[in-house]
């Protein structure tokens, strides 16, 4: 009822009404097709996380152990000496990316540290174990934040999908039909109007 | 036997009885909180320890537990025969002040602040240098390996010219390693010879495993080829022949079936790569050849050196409980690499 308060009951906003719905109605078809495509991706991205995450964790609970192990066996101190030696250290370039407009980063190994030389051979096994996953563990961490981008997405898009079919679309079929129905009362008015002239018109004649 | 050694002696079996047994090892191993580790320590001649609130808390047990053996090892110092203070001065002090330098040395090398490298020294006072805090804050790596000049640490400086050669610190390390190596066996020259026995054996077992893990290490780096000659200026029971053989090899367990007992058990660990294993299993053997030293005289110089050496075994036990237990290890994966001596 309040989408009718203030319209103009008139041919050309009628026109103009129906025009906005003709748009309304093809952007709700592309955002469906946008929704679908991006629940297929998340569900495809899932089904690989699901998969890398387990091999990774696998890997990690190696790497993790070792260097635990080199931790208990060296002392904290010395761990923390030996690793301050590395003079190279890791170094990350994050690039932006995107799928169907949505961005996420991408993430590109600048520089790997040079742990050959400095460390103790303890910690040495424990640093190559991680530096062999390292490649695998930045990979999940973007994948992970594209599908939770793609997920944070396809709720956007679904929201706007269903105010669009649910609020929106309805709200303007109902002041087209509000205006119809005032132009179909007003042409009837008018009919009547112009039947009554006409029927006085003609008895004057007589 | 002197009078000043029978006290001695007699003071290390009683201390003896303050050592935690295996049992309690484990049971602090166990525990699930620090609180839990520190209440039942509490119940043990350790007492209820104060740790620094600020920093991280096991880093702070470290020092705790390092300034604890530090106290054991003083007491008895000042009460053993000249001869045998001396020698444990320079073998335990020498020892952490060797440990304190390559830790300023690797701080400089990286550009680390002063303070950091300070912070992470073992809290002692120099034993051969004037201050650790001099040393710290030089101006570079450079300056602070030639600050050396004019102690026994002098020889250092000639390897600064093999660390240019490879942008790296490990030349000094070795260096290092056998200055404190050749100051121990030097040191134990005013010992009777029936002492001597024990601590080489102990010195020669470390120095060889040190070796032999540092020719293993270099097997993955071919490309750099450093000289067998250099990273090894002194070797003992694990010759040079062998270790050029172990950075040559394709498959390392040949040599490990090449070698005599007790390495062949020791290095088992390096078939699986499991290599924190190997300090475990040196620290296991130098037990037992603590335990055998003073079964063979438990009247003597071995006992005290026993009790050292379980002590000291008892705080590298105590540093890898606390720092397993704040990171909430299980009590299987702490216990693995600790060795627990069997001391009764």
């Amino acid at each position: 009822m309040s989408a009718t308060i203030g319209i103009r009951p008139t041919k050309s906003f009628l026109m103009e009404i129906k025009r906005r719905i003709g748009y309304i109605e093809r952007g709700t078809e592309f955002l469906k097709l946008k929704r679908d495509h991006l629940a297929k991706e998340l569900t495809a991205s899932i089904e690989v996380l699901k998969g890398r995450r387990s091999l990774l964790l696998e890997n990690l609970k190696v790497a993790y152990r070792a260097v635990t192990a080199s931790y208990i066996s060296l002392g904290p101190t010395e761990v923390r000496s030996q690793v301050s030696s590395i003079k190279t250290g890791l170094e990350l370039e994050v690039l932006p990316r995107s799928v169907m407009g949505v961005r996420y980063p991408f993430i590109k190994v600048a520089k790997e540290p040079q742990i050959a030389g400095e460390l103790d051979i303890t910690l040495s096994e424990a640093a190559e174990k991680v530096l062999a996953i390292l490649d695998d563990i930045i990979q999940l961490a973007e994948f992970e934040a594209r599908a939770e981008r793609i997920a944070d997405e396809l709720g956007k898009t679904n929201r706007k999908v269903n105010a669009l079919e649910n609020t929106i679309i309805p709200s303007y079929r109902q002041v087209i039909k509000f205006i119809e129905d005032k132009l179909d009362e007003e042409s009837l008015e008018e009919l009547v109007r112009m039947k009554l002239i006409g029927g006085t018109l003609g008895r004057q004649r007589e | 036997m002197s009078p000043d050694l029978s006290y001695v002696v007699v003071r290390s079996h009683a201390l003896m009885a303050d050592l935690l047994t295996p049992e309690q090892i484990r049971t602090l191993a166990e525990q699930e909180s620090l609180d839990g580790f520190v209440e039942r320590l509490a119940n043990t001649p350790y007492g209820r320890i104060s740790i620094e609130a600020e920093g991280e808390i096991s880093i702070a047990l470290e020092k705790v537990f390092y300034q604890k053996f530090i106290e054991r090892m003083m007491a008895i110092v000042d009460l053993a025969p000249k001869n045998i203070g001396d020698f444990l001065q320079s073998y335990y002090y020498l020892r952490f002040e060797v440990v304190n330098l390559k830790r300023i040395v690797r701080g400089k090398f990286s550009g680390l602040p002063t303070t950091q490298i300070v912070e992470s020294l073992i809290p002692m006072t120099p034993y051969s240098v004037e201050s650790y805090e001099d040393l710290a804050s030089t101006e570079t790596y450079d300056d602070t390996v030639r600050r050396l000049k004019r102690t026994p640490y002098e020889s250092l400086i000639d390897s600064l010219e093999l660390s240019e050669k490879y942008d790296a610190i490990w030349p000094v390390e070795i260096v290092l390693n056998h200055l404190y190596a050749s100051a121990v066996f030097k040191s134990l020259e005013p010992l009777p010879q029936r002492d001597r026995t024990l601590v080489r054996r102990i010195v020669q077992a470390e120095a060889d495993v040190e070796n032999f893990l540092v020719a293993a290490k270099q097997r993955g780096a071919r490309e750099r080829t450093h000289n067998p000659e250099e990273m090894f200026p002194a070797t003992y029971g694990i010759g040079l022949d062998i270790l050029r053989e172990t950075i040559e090899v394709d498959d390392i367990r040949l040599v490990i079936r090449k070698l005599d007992w007790p390495y062949i058990e020791i290095l088992a660990p390096l078939y699986t790569g499991d290599v924190a294993l190997i300090r475990s299993r040196l620290r296991q053997h130098i037990c037992s050849v603590a335990r055998r030293g003073r079964a063979a005289n438990d009247f003597g110089f071995n006992v005290v050196m026993a009790y050292l050496v379980f002590s000291e075994i008892e705080k590298d036990n105590l540093v890898g409980i606390g720092w397993g237990i704040t990171q909430g290890i299980t009590s299987e994966d702490i216990l693995k690499y600790l060795a627990i001596p069997h001391f009764e």
